[in-house]
């Protein structure tokens, strides 16, 4: 796409690497985000009170 | 519970990020191994040629010359497949390389190598690494000291008999392997250097050049 | 000897066959001792040995030892849990039983095929009958299918009892995780020509185990043995839990991209392995904070009197939480990155991280779990640490560092003179071996080798006496 493939393979994983660390980055993003949803899940839970 | 009003402190959010975060690493990790199982896959022998590049190359591998050289592109060491060459004088068909090759894995771990050396750097720490073994220049030096006129027959004439062959006070044993076997094993070294290791080893026996200069550890 | 441990005060069977673990597991823990001992010595003596008992023997049997009684040991503190956590006695107490006896006559096999037979000629007979020669895994095929049916008696009987008693937060991550730690033994049970596959899934077992399932198995034990020993708080606790579940399993799951840098797999495992196990610390950070927290509140709470129970099991647990972050933190992450391990990568530097973090995260609290078991067998209401017991911990821990700094300094060397001056191959190691350097570090770490078997018998003496003694002292 935009940095040159310099793997032996292409690949998708290899695609989302554009530069250092940036797969690494993106993957530990897309597994901390939805904690952000389940956060203001338990928040509203709590303010309703049990 | 009647006061506790802080996400921080709640079991259920914890558990529930716990699960999340656990299922989602899981499932991230199957598909990565589903595209790293397909790269590392054994190459075919038309691969070979039509000299297209697999991680791990077939069997048949072992009928061409294997170098070690820096890629730009790559920014590290890669091996190099070059012109054929025969393999204990000859030229192995694909069922006989693979045959070859089966057997040399299977002695491999028969004979325990890697509670001594380590493959791919993985093992034990009592000696050298195999990884690149087949293009080690050490063998030259073997090749004089058996008395063989290849690389491949002075690797099977030690991994027979090592003990008659000793480099070093700790010496490898012998482990009863047979001619055939040797031949398997060494078979088996020559396939595993034509591994893309992404640059492991790190300049490969670089300082052989300087043992032969007479450098600091030349002995 | 060992049977001098009695069981009067256990009211569950369950309990008593979590103490025939223990017995087993201190013994292999003794074996795995002298075979390291064995295999140091012939590093400063080459012919010690050799061509009878060479280095790969001592080796092979040093490292299933050590496998098997942490596995004895985890295996026996979960049957020690179970009625405790539950309320209810196993429900296949005596398939269970039975399932020991079969275990221990399988390892007893096979350990004695390692020593007296060693090796066998290049085809599938080896394999299934003699040896698998893969690190770790060597365990002939045959094993591994008796031991995939023992572990399946296992888990029948700490699922089903966990579904019929008390469901406890502790209980039901150490299920779940039990699923997942007996599971991935599969992934080690087949046989392929390609090195590197081979490779990619034997890493699927042993790092899967050790940096993930492993590790959330003494999380789990940390949080059981804390409200035994000290009274915490079960909410307290069982939060903690989650959290550590949650970064262990985040950070050490595709944390096994660190292993996947230069065995033939794909580039990319460079980026998700260096940054998700340069992760791997923090939850064992906060392993440690959770631990020391909960020490020092309820010592607070009781004012004058110590609060806790378990004297020697609560200094092993501290050992653990601190060893935990030492050897598998700090060590682990002083060569996790792609940039350093291309060097260090095979080298001692493994070996001196492989000591420190078996023995600060498995060992210490698998000894610990022991110590909790003989209170229980004796009924002993609060036991404090005798002579022997302060002996045994401070030679065994002493010496285990004094082993992982020794090997680190042999590390250093090798990767500075073998790898990256000479760029490995076999000249290149042997120059590194024969260095001053590299002899001076294998005497020291001999030496506290046998610093640690010291302490082992001090152990061993400790564990067989501290029930007795504590128990008339207490009378």
């Amino acid at each position: 796409m935009i940095e040159a493939f310099t793997d032996v393979n292409h690949s998708f994983w290899g695609m989302l690497n554009q530069g250092p660390l940036t797969l690494t980055l993106f993957l530990h993003t897309v597994i901390i985000l939805p904690m952000i949803w389940l956060y203001f899940k338990e928040k509203k839970r709590l303010q309703k009170g049990e | 519970m009647a006061q506790n009003h802080s996400v921080w402190t709640s079991i259920r959010f914890w558990r529930q990020s716990a699960a999340w975060v656990t299922g989602f690493a899981v499932v991230l990790l199957i598909l990565l191994t589903f595209d790293t199982m397909g790269q590392i896959t054994m190459g075919t022998d038309a691969d070979l040629q039509k000299g297209i590049t697999k991680r791990v190359p077939a069997p048949t591998v072992i009928n061409y010359h294997i170098g070690y050289k820096f890629s730009e592109k790559r920014g590290h060491e890669v091996p190099v497949i070059g012109k054929k060459e025969p393999f204990f004088g000859k030229e192995w068909s694909p069922k006989e390389a693979a045959a070859l090759l089966h057997k040399g894995k299977l002695t491999e771990q028969a004979k325990n190598c890697m509670d001594c050396h380590t493959l791919l750097g993985n093992g034990a720490y009592y000696a050298p690494d195999l990884t690149k073994a087949w293009i080690d220049p050490k063998w030259k030096s073997m090749m004089a000291m058996t008395g063989k006129k290849t690389r491949e027959e002075a690797m099977a004439e030690f991994l027979q008999h090592p003990e008659r062959y000793p480099t070093h006070a700790r010496r490898m044993p012998n482990l009863k392997i047979t001619p055939d076997e040797a031949k398997a094993l060494v078979a088996f070294l020559k396939h595993m250097s034509s591994i893309d290791t992404n640059g492991f080893p790190r300049g490969f026996s670089k300082g052989v050049k300087e043992f032969e200069a007479g450098g600091t550890y030349a002995h | 000897m060992l049977t001098s441990i009695k069981n009067h005060n256990l009211q569950y069977e369950t309990q008593k066959l979590g103490m025939m673990y223990f017995r087993v597991a201190i013994i292999l823990f003794g074996a795995q001792l002298l075979m390291g001992l064995i295999a140091a010595i012939q590093f400063m003596y080459p012919s010690f040995l050799y061509g009878i008992f060479d280095f790969s023997v001592a080796r092979m049997v040093h490292i299933n030892a050590l496998v098997v009684w942490m596995l004895y040991a985890m295996i026996g503190s979960v049957y020690y849990m179970i009625p405790d956590e539950t309320g209810l006695e196993a429900v296949g107490i005596k398939l269970g039983k039975l399932a020991f006896w079969v275990l221990t006559l399988a390892i007893t096999i096979v350990v004695l095929v390692f020593i007296f037979i060693q090796i066998g000629p290049g085809d599938d007979s080896t394999i299934w009958l003699i040896n698998e020669g893969r690190e770790y895994l060597e365990a002939p095929r045959w094993a591994d299918y008796g031991i995939v049916v023992v572990v399946l008696i296992f888990y029948y009987n700490v699922f089903f009892t966990f579904l019929k008693g008390r469901r406890t937060g502790v209980m039901t991550v150490m299920v779940a995780n039990l699923l997942a730690l007996a599971g991935l033994y599969l992934a080690g049970m087949f046989f392929t020509d390609n090195i590197s596959v081979d490779q990619y899934w034997w890493w699927w077992v042993i790092h899967l185990w050790v940096e993930a399932t492993w590790e959330v198995f003494v999380g789990t034990l940390a949080a059981y043995a804390l409200i035994k020993i000290i009274g915490a708080k079960r909410e307290i606790v069982e939060m903690w839990l989650w959290i550590e579940v949650l970064m262990l399993f985040g950070s050490g799951i595709l944390g096994l991209g660190h292993h996947y840098f230069w065995i033939g797999t794909p580039e990319y495992w460079w980026e998700i392995g260096a940054l998700f196990s340069a992760l791997e610390p923090v939850p064992l950070v906060a392993m440690f904070v959770h631990v020391l927290y909960d020490w020092g509140k309820e010592q607070g709470a009781h004012g004058e009197k110590p609060a806790i129970k378990n004297g020697p099991a609560m200094a092993w647990i501290v050992t653990n939480a601190f060893g935990n972050f030492l050897g598998a933190g700090i060590w682990g992450f002083f060569h996790t990155l792609p940039q350093v391990n291309i060097y260090t990568h095979g080298t001692q530097f493994t070996a001196a991280h492989g000591h420190l973090a078996f023995f600060g995260a498995y060992a210490t609290i698998l000894i610990g779990m022991m110590y909790l078991g003989i209170q229980g067998a004796y009924g002993i209401d609060r036991m404090k640490a005798t002579f022997k017991s302060k002996m045994a911990i401070f030679l065994i821990t002493f010496g285990v560092l004094g082993m992982a700094v020794a090997l680190t300094i042999a590390g250093y060397e090798q990767v500075l003179v073998e790898r990256a001056e000479l760029g490995g191959g076999w000249d290149a190691f042997f120059t590194a071996q024969n260095l001053v350097w590299m002899k001076q570090a294998m005497g020291w770490r001999t030496v506290m080798g046998v610093v640690t078997f010291i302490g082992f018998i001090y152990l061993v003496w400790d564990l067989l006496t501290i029930g007795k003694e504590e128990s008339e002292n207490n009378q």
